[in-house]
């Protein structure tokens, strides 16, 4: 296991988070979503959710969470736990030992009986993942987003939904997930990070973490956008517009994206909400492992030819090079200052230094504001001249039109 | 300057109150290098109902209007909009409007006096016309078009138009298409002139700051106003009872979301004190660690811990249960008789403590919650660190007093939506 610890005086808590990483497959998928559930119900030592609660009461009510994310091609399995400094408990308890025996315990001590996972978490968790599967619609606007994602990268890995399928998940038993549990262990990378004032003396067992394969995966854009309508019972549309913009300088990137859609400076922001009153929110995300850029605005449903021409003329705009001085400065600095904020938040620091270190660039987060600011104009439209629009989705309530 | 210091959680406060009445709380952050201001005034979607001070006036504004003039105060006259001045200098710059108040804020790590010049300028000077008024109605439509798809809004909304019959707090934030239509250039000058008084406003610093520097700062950059007397709000007359016990609605939603809600018509308690004892109880006996939570999960009737709150101010005072489940009604009537017949134990009343203290205490890792608790906790009238204080001052008697009168199943009501 890899420890990292990221030593700051800035907070009153300490932060440890640790992650397991797995490539992301299809076969997988499903029971990583799983597994942190279970885990999550008891362990050897407290084997209800209720004794561990009670204990993270105890602990000066310190916050547990787990789950999983899509970074990149890989799966992670990530499980938080956050305790306050010892130095503001009152009777001087070591919290940061404390938390962190639990984290590990819920990890890689689970509640085992007869060679399987206790039958009835499995099978309670296994209806609470298929609920939250199907409920996924009901975040109008995370829902047009992923599905966007899922539509762009069909029959690819990251086309998959992090939280798996139910059909995938039918499959699924007490006995071989506790297999699969044992296997994923076995072969999984494996993280700690722990952020504080004094992190210097907690221990740490020895736990053993595979190096994970190198994935090389290559998305390429079809020659005319795809054009995908879902229709839902919505009275606001999502535009959502996916965007390939090849394996380019990241910094570079970067930079595009804001100018683009970052903040309200952006000529998305400007163009479509500002200037032609279409919608409440528009703007663009950087998916930096996955060389794509997501457009996303909330319409109503008859602007939307209105919408996309605006927007395609404004993709248009930075191809030419149709950039200002004031957008191009106004977006590095909206970069530099969020890459400052990164040691301001101990979440953040640990997701930074983990995503740098899982795909080997390990900058650190100066080095990284520097690449920023070396970026010229020139590079952005260079970056431009490259990004070919991919999947435009649109969450509609109008089955007829388009 | 008024000096707290709390040696339990080693933070000081400072407050100075200027001759104009505006009140300013700084709350270093020596070893930060994220700054963070938050400007609110007491004004916000209640607020529709006032006599004047100057003209003695009574004045009755469409719903929505707080909002309304949240939106337009970021156009200057020479074509700036202040909030992508603010953003261009890297700072995350936003503003919001609640029941109660409307603030305005930024935060960052560079740039932060020319950031405070343009917070200062633009609160300090309304730019409204005829025009500009016109073209944020659509934004604004919009806006409200995305409430109104929003299942955990309206659930919200309909639980208080169930526990308010005539109280504004049962009103849209942002107002209807409809009362924002007749929002004009008077009607938000009429409303600044009156809220926007210094004497009306609070403004909450965090960061790396040295307090009289900073608040010397923000004197440099306050304009002269004239005095005016007391801002005399008309709101329509106390309620003792709820309006109706349930409201259901159909929307989009896979499982039913709920909120249960009862009204707090409790009017003699320290606010503090009985804060701190509402979250004991619920913690206890709904909470994770509880009984119940764990028999509704084994049941596979929730699937996740139960989010609750209370919400007061002087017009107005609630507790708010809220979460998914395929059958609201039952979990209703499970939370409701707990509430009434079980009460907390010894045990689960200093452990609960305990993890409260703990999560108070965390709330002083980051410049922004703290601008953003002192600045909603003045409001309010109550400063923030009596919280950290008043722990060793809660005892189990109170508690249990607090539940008997407050949790009655007469002034309960449900929300429900679902497909």
């Amino acid at each position: 296991m890899q420890i990292t610890k990221l030593q700051s005086n800035k907070f009153k808590t300490n932060l440890c988070a640790l992650f397991i990483t797995v490539p992301l497959t299809k076969e997988n998928c499903t029971k990583n979503a799983l597994i942190t559930s279970v885990l999550r119900r008891g362990t050897k030592k407290l084997k209800t959710q209720e004794e561990i609660a009670k204990k993270l009461e105890e602990l000066y009510g310190a916050g547990f969470n787990c789950g999983v994310d899509k970074l990149g091609d890989y799966h992670v399995l990530k499980f938080y736990i956050e305790t306050l400094e010892n130095t503001y408990t009152l009777n001087n308890e070591n919290l940061l030992q404390e938390g962190i025996n639990l984290l590990l315990d819920i990890v890689f001590n689970p509640l085992i009986e007869e060679n399987a996972f206790n039958k009835s978490y499995v099978e309670q968790e296994k209806l609470n993942l298929k609920k939250l599967i199907e409920s996924r619609k009901d975040n109008k606007a995370l829902y047009a987003k992923e599905r966007c994602l899922e539509n762009m990268f069909v029959g690819e890995s990251y086309g998959l939904y992090k939280y798996g399928t139910v059909e995938d998940l039918a499959k699924i038993d007490e006995k071989n997930l506790y297999e699969y549990y044992k296997e994923l262990i076995k072969n999984c990378k494996i993280d700690l990070y722990i952020t504080g004032n004094n992190i210097d003396n907690v221990k740490v067992p020895d736990i053993s973490s595979k190096e994970l394969p190198k994935i090389e995966s290559h998305h390429i854009a079809p020659t005319k956008p795809n054009k995908i309508n879902e229709v839902q019972d919505v009275t606001q549309g999502k535009l959502i517009i996916g965007l390939d913009v090849e394996n380019s300088q990241k910094a570079a990137v970067s930079m595009y994206n804001t100018i683009l859609g970052g903040g309200a400076n952006s000529k998305l922001f400007q163009n479509v909400r500002e200037k032609a009153s279409l919608a409440y929110s528009a703007g663009s995300t950087y998916i930096r492992r996955k060389n794509a850029i997501l457009i996303q605005t909330g319409i109503e449903i008859e602007n939307y030819d209105k919408t996309l021409e605006i927007i395609e003329k404004q993709l248009e705009d930075m191809k030419n090079g149709n950039i200002s001085d004031e957008e191009f400065n106004s977006a590095k600095e909206l970069i530099v200052s969020s890459i400052e904020l990164i040691e301001e938040s101990k979440e953040d620091m640990v997701t930074f230094y983990f995503d740098q270190n899982l795909f080997e660039e390990n900058l650190s987060v100066t080095e990284y504001k520097e690449m920023i600011k070396k970026v010229t104009k020139e590079d952005v439209i260079e970056v431009a001249k490259k990004v070919k629009e991919d999947t435009i989705y649109f969450l509609t309530n109008d089955n007829v039109k388009k | 300057m008024q000096i707290i210091r709390n040696d339990k959680i080693k933070e000081s406060v400072y407050i100075e109150t200027l001759d104009n009445g505006m009140k300013i709380i700084v709350i270093p952050k020596p070893n930060t290098n994220k700054k963070y201001i938050i400007w609110g005034t007491k004004f916000g979607s209640i607020d529709n109902h006032f006599i004047e001070p100057k003209t003695g006036k009574e004045i009755k504004v469409p719903d929505g209007v707080a909002h309304y003039l949240e939106h337009k105060m970021f156009e200057q006259e020479n074509g700036v909009d202040s909030l992508y001045k603010l953003m261009s200098l890297g700072l995350d710059a936003n503003a919001y409007t609640t029941n109660d108040h409307t603030a305005y804020l930024f935060g960052g790590t560079n740039n932060f006096y020319e950031g405070l010049d343009e917070l200062m300028d633009y609160v300090q000077h309304p730019y409204f016309t005829d025009q500009n008024v016109e073209k944020e109605r659509g934004i604004i439509g919009q806006e409200i078009g995305r409430y109104d798809d929003e299942p955990s809004w309206k659930l919200y909304i309909n639980l208080m138009d169930c526990l308010y019959k005539n109280n504004p707090v049962k009103l849209d934030i942002a107002g209807t298409v409809e009362s924002i239509s007749h929002i004009t250039k008077e009607t938000l000058y009429d409303c600044y002139n009156t809220f926007y008084h210094p004497s009306n406003m609070i403004m909450c610093i965090s960061g790396n700051f040295e307090p009289e520097k900073i608040v010397e700062e923000v004197k440099k950059r306050l304009l002269p106003k004239e005095k005016i007397g007391k801002i005399e709000r008309i709101y329509p007359e106390k309620e003792y009872t709820i309006n109706k016990k349930k409201n259901e609605q159909n929307m989009e939603v896979n499982i039913p979301i709920f909120m249960i809600g009862y009204r707090d018509i409790l009017e003699n308690e320290d606010n503090v004190k009985k804060q701190i004892a509402i979250e004991i109880i619920l913690n206890s006996l709904i909470g994770k660690s509880s009984k119940l939570y764990q028999n509704l999960y084994n049941e596979g009737l929730i699937m996740a811990p139960f989010d609750f709150y209370d919400e007061f101010s002087n017009e107005y005072s609630h507790v708010v249960i809220g979460g998914q489940s395929e059958n609201p009604e039952k979990i209703n009537e499970k939370i409701v008789k707990t509430l009434e017949t079980e009460s907390v134990s010894n045990e689960d009343f200093e452990r609960n403590k305990k993890a409260l203290y703990g999560e108070y205490v965390s709330e002083y890792d980051d410049v922004e919650t703290i601008g953003r608790i002192f600045l909603q906790d003045s409001i309010k009238g109550i400063n923030s660190l009596d919280y950290i204080n008043a722990f060793s001052k809660i005892t189990l008697d109170y508690v249990n007093k607090i539940q008997k009168e407050l949790f009655k199943e007469e002034m309960s009501a449900l929300s429900i939506i679902r497909k």
